[in-house]
């Protein structure tokens, strides 16, 4: 029990954060408890988090990519061009989501080939495809979607949308992914010591590419759900939105510095920013608050674990400041980690 | 999720989310669900409810608008909230109007910061029986009953260019800084400034620069353009934006520039945020007109509409009262239509 409380410390705080933003809210607002209501809110999110859990990987191994929401701009209009042309989804989302993959692989590979910052990369690319995006879409940008391409925004299995059961089984995906595959274990490995990975035969270049190109790739997908929900698509689409998803890919406990974080934690991160900013919308909180509260939230989150830590004057784990330890299954470092823990 | 996953629990794991997700097929349903009735103690008082949402919260002049907003529910004895998003995107409005819906106010009074991509929650939000007015920034029609629009483009447009030439009598060469491509009233602003320069003998002494400089309404891009247009066109006698926030901007950029005299800024701006440059001047007009009273007049079409007083039906009459009678026109547009210009004659009698 106390190993499982230990190794789970992380998302065991949000659970329970989570737990007091929905007293909070359901205390702020009376129409916060109602199933539907809060499904509905929900999708809301279902953007930020298909970005979200494509940023992931790409954090645990060290990197950044902040050019996700232009990415998606550029998959958004692409298939709202497409659906005015008449085109078939079935070929369309698979060519867009291989354009957005091709573009995240671009990044990938200017910062795993070339050997350029991550984020004077994507700093980069988040204007250079927001441009691409603009030229595409035009001024006036694209309406008048078909209902084919709008069916993800629009369809329900009982109460639940399908947008809310797609993030949940792209969770699971990326869930598999970096616990069951070689991809998983070389991304934890060159998060903890892209050197030391190196020289140990892990293929560093192409499982950085491939990241990049499954954020692209998901943000393609966010496009799509873009274009389904909003049913309209324009250059500017989620312009501004990498912060959201960076504070959901932090609060979550995936170490800015690589080597760590856990799909559930993001997941945990997401529910619990998705029910406070509910909470405080029913209730009419004032938008300069609600930032105000989310901020306070990601300082809290981030400093509780390091008190918790100072309180039991276990000084020698602060070094790597990490909030959640490694979890990679052939993690090279936990053993380190647990020796340090004593 | 997995933490401590085994290869041999893969196939597994992989059968399993399979078959959740044929099970999930087997249950979809292409209509909303519906939420259970709102909590009890509404009645005659949840009726008069009416919610305005800006494009974003702090930008002084929605927070004008939201004052004669707030007078209107006043005049009238309804209940009037102020709410929205610090942010200034979409998805931040989508969530507001979304999570505004379950309360049930009996109208929205919107200024939409993507007139198509909030179409879908107002829609969502007219299918309840909530009113939809939008003002200041529209949304595709069939999203909302009402447009209350301050200035018709053509209205919009003209002014700037009178404002111009009261800055710059012998007209000159001009360049333009826009808000974003995708702002369909800044855009439309532009492109008819631009016919009219052309066309119209009215304006035939100014020219202007083709290119379109968007600054997002952000002050220090504004200056930042401003600056950078001065440079690239040394013949340049005027920087015209519809933009509130980049107007005043490009004035303090030519102010800081040592240019005042020689290039003029105008266009759309609060008086508060030029009064100096119109007292010391710097700038002999700017325009706008009263957003207090735009949101006065909006919230009280809204307010009709909930009572059934109007139907937004081309032709009826919205009576704002001191704020005066307004025609409802084609695709339920109203034109609010009073442009205000602001020289160093009037600029101290505007409180905003």
């Amino acid at each position: 029990m106390r190993q499982f409380v230990r190794r789970n410390s992380g998302e065991l705080l949000l659970v329970g954060l989570i737990v007091l933003a929905a007293v909070w809210s359901s205390s702020l607002s009376p129409y916060f408890l109602d199933p539907v209501n809060l499904l509905s809110s929900a999708t809301s999110f279902v953007i930020f988090a298909l970005m979200a859990f494509g940023l992931y990987p790409v954090v645990v191994q060290g990197e950044i990519d902040i050019s996700l929401p232009s990415t998606l701009a550029v998959g958004s209009v692409l298939l709202g061009k497409a659906s005015v042309a008449g085109v078939p989804l079935a070929l369309a989302l698979p060519l867009v989501l291989a354009v957005c993959a091709g573009l995240g692989a671009l990044n990938g590979y200017l910062v795993a080939a070339v050997g350029l910052p991550s984020l004077a990369v994507t700093l980069g690319t988040l204007g250079a495809y927001r441009g691409v995006a603009y030229i595409i879409a035009g001024d006036a940008g694209v309406v008048g979607i078909t209902p084919e391409y709008t069916a993800l925004g629009s369809t329900w299995i009982g109460i639940v949308p399908v947008s809310i059961v797609l993030v949940l089984a792209v969770a699971a995906g990326f869930a598999l992914l970096m616990s069951a595959t070689s991809f998983g274990r070389y991304s934890f490995a060159i998060g903890n010591n892209a050197a030391a990975s190196r020289m140990g035969a892990v293929p560093v270049v192409r499982t950085r590419v491939v990241a990049y190109s499954l954020a692209g790739a998901m943000s393609g997908l966010a496009g799509l759900v873009w274009v389904a929900q909003y049913q309209s698509a324009r250059g500017d689409n989620a312009d501004g939105a990498i912060l959201f998803v960076l504070t959901a890919v932090v609060l979550g406990g995936v170490s800015i510095k690589g080597g760590s974080g856990r799909v559930a934690g993001v997941l945990l991160s997401l529910i619990l920013l998705a029910t406070l900013q509910t909470g405080m919308q029913l209730a009419n909180v004032p938008g300069t608050s609600q930032t105000l509260v989310i901020g306070c939230l990601l300082v809290v989150s981030l400093g509780v674990p390091r008190a918790i830590a100072l309180f039991r004057g276990r000084r020698r784990t602060l070094a790597p400041v990490r909030t959640d330890p490694p979890h990679g299954p052939d993690d090279p470092t936990p053993a380190v980690l647990e020796k340090q823990r004593g | 999720m997995f933490p401590f996953a085994r290869h041999r629990h893969r196939r597994a794991r992989i059968a399993t989310v399979l078959a959740t997700a044929a099970l999930a097929v087997v249950g979809c349903s292409s209509t909303p669900p519906q939420a259970s009735a709102p909590p009890a103690g509404g009645g005659e008082a949840a009726n008069s409810k009416i919610f305005m949402a800006p494009k974003f919260t702090g930008l002084a002049y929605f927070e004008v608008a939201k004052e004669g907003g707030e007078k209107a529910a006043q005049d009238l004895g309804i209940d009037f909230q102020y709410i929205g998003s610090d942010k200034p995107d979409a998805t931040a409005q989508i969530a507001t109007l979304t999570n505004a819906i379950p309360q049930r106010p009996a109208a929205l009074v919107v200024s939409a910061i993507d007139g198509d991509a909030v179409a879908p929650a107002l829609r969502q939000a007219r299918q309840q029986g909530i009113k939809v007015v939008t003002y200041d920034a529209d949304a595709a029609v069939d999203s909302r009953d009402l447009f209350v629009n301050q200035l018709s483009y053509e209205l919009a447009a003209s002014t700037m260019l009178d404002a111009a030439l009261m800055n710059s009598p012998q007209g000159g060469k001009a360049a333009f800084i826009s808000a974003s491509p995708t702002a369909p009233n800044h855009t439309a602003h532009v492109r008819i400034m631009k016919q009219l320069i052309d066309t119209d003998p009215k304006y035939s002494s100014l020219s202007y620069v083709d290119t379109v400089q968007y600054a997002g309404d952000d002050a220090q891009k504004s200056q930042e353009i401003a600056l950078n247009l001065m440079q690239a066109n040394p013949d340049l006698k005027l920087i015209i934006s519809s933009s509130a926030v980049s107007a005043p901007a490009a004035e303090q950029a030519i102010v800081n520039a040592g240019k005042s005299g020689q290039v003029f800024a105008t266009g759309f701006a609060l008086p508060s945020s030029v009064r100096d440059f119109i007292k010391n001047g710097n700038s002999a007009a700017f325009a706008l007109w009263d957003p207090a009273e735009l949101g006065y007049v909006a919230t009280t079409a809204a307010s009709q509409l909930a009572a059934g007083k109007i139907t937004a039906a081309e032709g009826q009459e919205i009576d704002a009262g001191a704020a005066g009678k307004y025609t409802v026109g084609k695709d339920g547009e109203v034109q609010y239509n009073k442009p205000l210009m602001f020289t160093k004659d009037n600029i101290d009698s505007f409180s905003y």
